[in-house]
């Protein structure tokens, strides 16, 4: 078999230590544990044991950095000696060093994370903090953008901030006043711009922004017989 | 000869000169100069391999490109990988095999429990000859070389194909505790053992293991 036009081929030798191997996937040389999200494992050489958090043999690890009882259920910890692989849904990875610092994180982008760091629970819903000194991976669809407070920011957008207080909603309602406005709160006529309602950062500190939000569904255009539905004609 | 090139990650060019390739069906985007696509039945050796491929449930739509001139494919916006055959073996799920030189034999081969915790069935599309064929990931494919003395593990999600002499073998961890609700997550493995090269993407597919 030859590869001269193929993409290159790893060997554990030639996949990079604690390093990205493309922009989708994160090579970890794991010599000890790792936290990790389930399912977020795509391959790895060596020796290699996932335990549940819960009880186990873990016990006293799992006590000391793992503080969040509402996501026991979706991370295991890596155990052993080899290289591994990560990956999410094909989305980008990075992976970010922290050093005595915490780190607040979306919970569905946070990929692994180093004993060094002990997890929390945030306050704000749904987000993660990273609390201690090592090395964490996270993915994000699209690539990741460092931005500095005072800034307001798409709630969808937000992937996670570092030193910077908590944020705070905000809200525009400058469109609900006068009598047209009024009109349009009272009736919803005329509808809102999705964009009325931002995180509010202030402080210093560094917010993390992916390049995606959440998609509006999409009407479908030039669709093929069987999927555009009604007014399309011909058999799939 | 058809000619395979990569017209960007995501697309890929064929250079037809009144030959054909086989490609999955409905996967053609644009073409340039004469094209004839021609519906194949069960995936072309004839009905022996309809058979098969209506018990296996490894029923590949595939059409028949014939032509002068280029021909573009793509799917969904997934990555697309080459893959030069020299007379061995490529296994990949149907789903994932985009084009093959008519050179190429296709079948179907038994793959054990592997498949079933994929939830794509018991069986396996293979690819057989010389020639090229275009393989599709969900993200770049990562080649990742497997020797007797560096065994690899992969999850049944990311796996998207493998050459070579390799044996491969579900493994699962599942224990009292998975069955209560307490699951690693990783609960069913391959391991890969032998010589080859297997194909893994970022990312994963819903898998009845990987939701334990």
């Amino acid at each position: 078999m030859t590869h001269g036009e193929g993409p290159v081929v790893h060997d554990p030798s030639t996949l990079p230590s604690d390093d990205n191997v493309n922009p989708y996937a994160f090579c970890v040389d794991l010599d000890g544990q790792w936290f990790l999200q389930k399912g977020k494992m795509i391959a790895y050489y060596g020796q290699i044991d996932f335990h549940a958090i819960g009880h186990g043999p873990l016990d006293h690890l799992v006590a000391a950095n793992f503080h969040s009882p509402l996501h026991a259920a979706a991370w295991v910890v890596a155990q052993g000696r080899g290289k591994m692989l990560l990956a999410d849904r094909a989305y980008d990875i990075n992976s970010y060093d922290l050093e005595d610092g915490n780190l607040t994180i979306r919970s569905g982008n946070l990929l692994a994370f180093q004993p060094g760091l002990a997890l929390k629970q945030s306050i704000i819903p749904g987000f993660l903090t990273l609390i201690g000194t090592g090395k964490f991976v996270a993915a994000s669809n699209g690539a990741v953008h460092f931005v500095e407070p005072p800034i307001r920011v798409d709630p969808q957008a937000l992937v996670g901030w570092a030193d910077c207080p908590s944020p705070c909603h905000h809200y525009d309602h400058a469109y609900m006043r006068g009598v047209l406005g009024g009109i349009r709160a009272l009736t919803g006529i005329g509808g809102t711009s999705g964009e009325e309602h931002q995180f509010e950062f202030t402080g210093a500190g560094q917010v993390l922004l992916q390049s995606t939000e959440q998609l509006m569904p999409a009407a479908d255009t030039g669709g093929v017989p069987g999927s555009a539905g009604p007014g399309v004609p011909g058999r799939p | 000869m058809a000619t395979f090139r990569l017209q960007s990650t995501r697309v890929l060019a064929v250079d037809l000169a009144g030959d054909a390739v086989k490609a999955k069906k409905g996967a053609m985007v644009a073409y340039d100069g004469e094209m004839t696509f021609k519906k194949m039945t069960g995936g072309g050796e004839g009905l022996r391999g309809l058979v098969t491929r209506r018990i296996t449930g490894e029923a590949m739509e595939v059409m028949e490109v014939k032509g002068h001139g280029t021909c573009w494919f793509a799917d969904r916006a997934t990555e697309i990988n080459l893959v030069r055959l020299t007379g061995d073996k490529l296994h990949v799920e149907a789903g994932n095999l985009l084009v093959t030189e008519p050179s190429l034999r296709t079948g179907t081969t038994f793959t054990g429990l592997r498949g079933a915790s994929q939830g794509n069935g018991l069986f396996t599309t293979t690819v057989e000859g010389t020639g090229q064929a275009a393989i599709m990931s969900d993200g770049p494919a990562i080649v990742l070389r497997v020797t007797p003395g560096t065994p690899l593990v992969v999850d049944p999600g990311a796996y998207v194909a493998h050459t070579g002499r390799l044996t491969q073998q579900l493994r699962s961890s599942v224990g009292l505790r998975t069955l209560i609700g307490e699951g690693s997550g990783e609960s069913f493995q391959v391991h890969f053992e032998g010589e080859g090269l297997v194909y893994v993407q970022p990312s994963e597919r819903n898998t009845i293991g990987g939701q334990m």
